[in-house]
């Protein structure tokens, strides 16, 4: 799926989301697929802590999730995907902001589900940096709509526009 | 009052350019309806049941008279020459075409006016007293903090896409007049011991299928953490609310759910990692914004006494020989808090018309009558009248012969022929019932002004479905329109206020029938008068009476 990341449309997604479900172990994924990224969901996450090696460095939230759980690992941490079941749903954008403003999280946020244009501007506000969509999205109306509001009347993270 | 800067209209102008951008997109078809209505309800427009309505934002009330000037020009343009003003101080226009809402938007955008997010599942429009600023029962003066809530709220990064939608109304005087304990926030300004300036914060009020009145949460909060403690509120309701269920989603099913204690545990757990980082402003940057709400120029004697008031007014000055006069004086007008003015309310509650309605050409005439006689300014009340806040009292005359002429001057104000209504069957999509027509057949039938000046202050508050857009759960008495079987009906309940003493109205007995509800009303009131104690309200009446000497002598009487 394409996502937009630092106002581009790039394809490259070297992630491998292993559902709940799927018995493999985080060891046998790294194993057959060198040096590919494991996302997981934060119940295994937070499992995976117990064992004294795992390189997941990739979670998965739910919209049910607390982010608080995660407060503690954030260092070991590049990527948390945050999870829009339908576009009206905003639990999102106060996951991603508690990650950003009260655990200072600094990798990837990256927005998945019902993505659509006219909402990644208030994404971005919130301090999601990567937008996954379902379908290749119009490039040059996402700039429009990334770089259409000049002032804002709260701070907001600098918004991914290409240039 | 606040004016803008280069900042607001830039920001302004982008989101009319973004909103026009949508509606092409949506006129194109690239857009589907279900996503484009998400977008134009965060900007005002709803689809009614015959035609698009627009809602325009008057943040807390305050109008100036070129902005009600362009309000006239856009009834006259772009709908049918009139207007409605809504329960919560903002304005609707019913008849907008699709095409032309984004040069509707962009011609208030000339005036500093828009319609965000008046409608939509995200904070609306905070409200407040219709007095602010005027009166002499006042703590602080509420509208800079509802400008910076304003502005905070507009376009929140985190907050406008929640389980439901979100009022705020905030008051600074010690008779509240702005219904804050059923709102979802409710603000009231008040001093601790050291003469420190705070709000006392209420959380989880509502009116809508399950009425509550709001509880505190903090009866004491520093003012400088308005925003960031307003912010952990709206996240734990965020995170938490529910989302299965539209008539579950409000933040009082939450907070009652939670319990109040719980409720506050979390928002506290929340508040103590932020009340520091996101969301805070500066004492520099609210100074600045309660230095652009001065005090209109002192004509008299200051009243400085902090007293609630009581609802009793003094008799009208014996120099107006004029019995007309005196009695639009005694209704419709309020002490200022400046001897030398005097508060008047503009009735928009006339005979033969629907109650809030104002014309173009009233419009225009209020505009001009601000200007002679009211430091240029309007204010809207959610009762749905108008206010012009400081008419020194030697123009009174002069000013109340000019509302007169435009139909303005009703002398009605807390009166019973001075109702709340929705829209009701006629324009709404959600109506069950019928609303106009009722208020037409209750105004008819009490029409006689003696009549309602004996009976005193008393209100009645109609609404076509269990939304209750018309408040009936806090009118002395209620009206709720249901549907029987495709008829219409009516459940009456009585007792319930908005005020200091806000308390939730109780049934009174079965559905009356739509032909029978005058005569029901009438054997209300009967039953009032004659068991009124001296001076009784009729709030206080049916608390010390209870229902039952009031439900009697109407199904008597019904049956």
């Amino acid at each position: 799926m394409p996502l937009l990341r630092n106002g581009h449309l790039v394809t490259d997604n070297p992630w491998i989301r292993l559902d709940d479900d799927n018995a493999a172990t985080t060891q046998t994924v790294d194993a057959g697929q060198q040096d590919a990224p494991v996302l997981v969901s934060l119940r295994r996450f937070l499992e995976l802590q117990a064992q004294a090696t795992h390189n997941v460095s990739g979670v998965y939230l739910s919209p049910e999730d607390d982010v608080q759980l995660l407060a503690d690992h954030l260092h070991r941490i590049q990527l948390i995907v945050i999870s829009f079941p339908t576009y009206t749903d905003g639990r999102g954008y106060s996951q991603a902001r508690m990650l950003r403003e009260h655990f200072h999280f600094a990798g990837e946020l990256r927005a998945s589900g019902d993505v659509r244009p006219d909402q990644i501007l208030f994404m971005a506000r919130a301090g999601i940096d990567v937008f996954e969509f379902a379908e290749d999205p119009d490039e040059q109306q996402i700039t429009q709509i990334l770089s259409r509001f000049q002032v804002n009347y709260q701070p907001s993270y600098a918004l991914p526009v290409a240039g | 009052m606040y004016s803008y800067t280069e900042y607001d209209r830039d920001f302004l102008k982008s989101r009319v350019a973004e909103f026009r951008d949508q509606t092409e997109r949506r006129l194109s078809g690239e857009l589907g309806e279900d996503e484009y209505k998400q977008l134009r309800l965060r900007n005002g427009l709803y689809l009614q049941r015959k035609a698009y309505m627009l809602r325009v934002a008057i943040p807390y009330g305050m109008l100036s008279s070129v902005q009600m000037r362009k309000l006239a020009h856009i009834a006259r343009v772009y709908d049918k020459g009139y207007g409605h003003i809504t329960t919560r101080q903002n304005i609707q226009f019913n008849w907008p075409e699709l095409e032309q809402v984004p040069d509707i938007l962009d011609e208030l955008a000339d005036v500093d006016m828009h319609a965000i997010q008046t409608s939509g599942n995200c904070i609306r429009n905070t409200t407040t007293d219709p007095l602010a600023g005027a009166v002499s029962d006042e703590v602080d003066d509420p509208r800079p903090w509802c400008e910076l809530i304003r502005q905070w709220s507009t376009l929140h990064p985190e907050f406008n896409w929640l389980p439901r939608k979100f009022k705020i109304a905030v008051t600074g005087a010690l008779s509240d007049r702005a219904a804050i304990q059923v709102h979802d926030i409710g603000l009231r300004l008040v001093r601790n011991e050291a003469g420190e300036s705070g709000f006392e914060v209420l959380v989880g009020g509502g009116l809508g299928r399950t009425p509550h009145i709001g509880q505190c949460i903090r009866p004491f909060l520093p003012t400088q953490h308005l925003l960031t403690y307003l912010a952990a509120i709206l996240r734990v309701y965020n995170l938490e609310g529910r989302r299965d269920n539209l008539y579950k989603a409000r933040i009082k099913i939450l907070v009652n759910a939670l319990g109040i204690d719980a409720f506050r545990e979390k928002v506290e757990q929340q508040w103590a990692r932020s009340k520091d980082s996101d969301d805070t402003f500066s004492a520099e940057y609210l100074a600045a914004l309660q230095a652009q709400f001065p005090a209109a120029p002192l004509l008299g004697k200051l009243q400085t006494t902090l007293e609630l008031d009581n609802g009793s007014h003094e008799a009208p000055d014996q120099a107006f020989s004029n019995p007309l006069f005196n009695q639009w004086y005694q209704a419709n007008t309020r002490p200022h808090r400046d001897s030398g003015r005097r508060i008047v309310y503009l009735s928009l509650k006339a005979p033969g018309t629907p109650a809030g309605d104002i014309t173009a050409e009233q419009m225009d005439t209020v505009a001009e009558l601000a200007e002679r006689f009211s430091e240029s300014e309007i204010r809207s009340t959610h009762e749905q009248n108008l206010v012009l806040a400081h008419v020194p009292v030697n123009d009174l005359f002069e000013l109340w012969s000019a509302l007169k002429n435009a139909g303005l001057a009703t002398p009605n104000l807390g009166k019973l022929t001075d109702m709340i209504v929705c829209p009701g069957l006629d324009y709404c999509s959600l109506a069950n019932a019928g609303t106009l027509d009722i208020h037409d057949q209750i105004y008819q039938r009490f029409d006689d002004l003696d009549y309602l000046h004996e009976l005193g202050d008393i209100s009645i508050k109609i609404s076509g479905c269990m939304n209750a857009c018309g408040h009936h759960h806090v009118g002395d008495i209620g009206i709720l329109g249901v549907d029987k079987g495709g008829v219409e009906w009516y459940q009456l309940t009585i007792g319930g206020h908005a005020g200091n003493k806000a308390a939730l109205g109780q049934r009174l007995g079965k559905a009356i029938a739509k032909s029978d509800l005058a005569d029901a009303i009438s054997e209300l009131l009967k039953a009032y008068v004659a068991l009124r104690a001296p001076e009784e309200s009729f709030h206080d009446a049916v608390t010390r009476l209870g229902t039952a000497p009031f439900k009697e002598k109407v199904y008597a009487t019904a049956a």
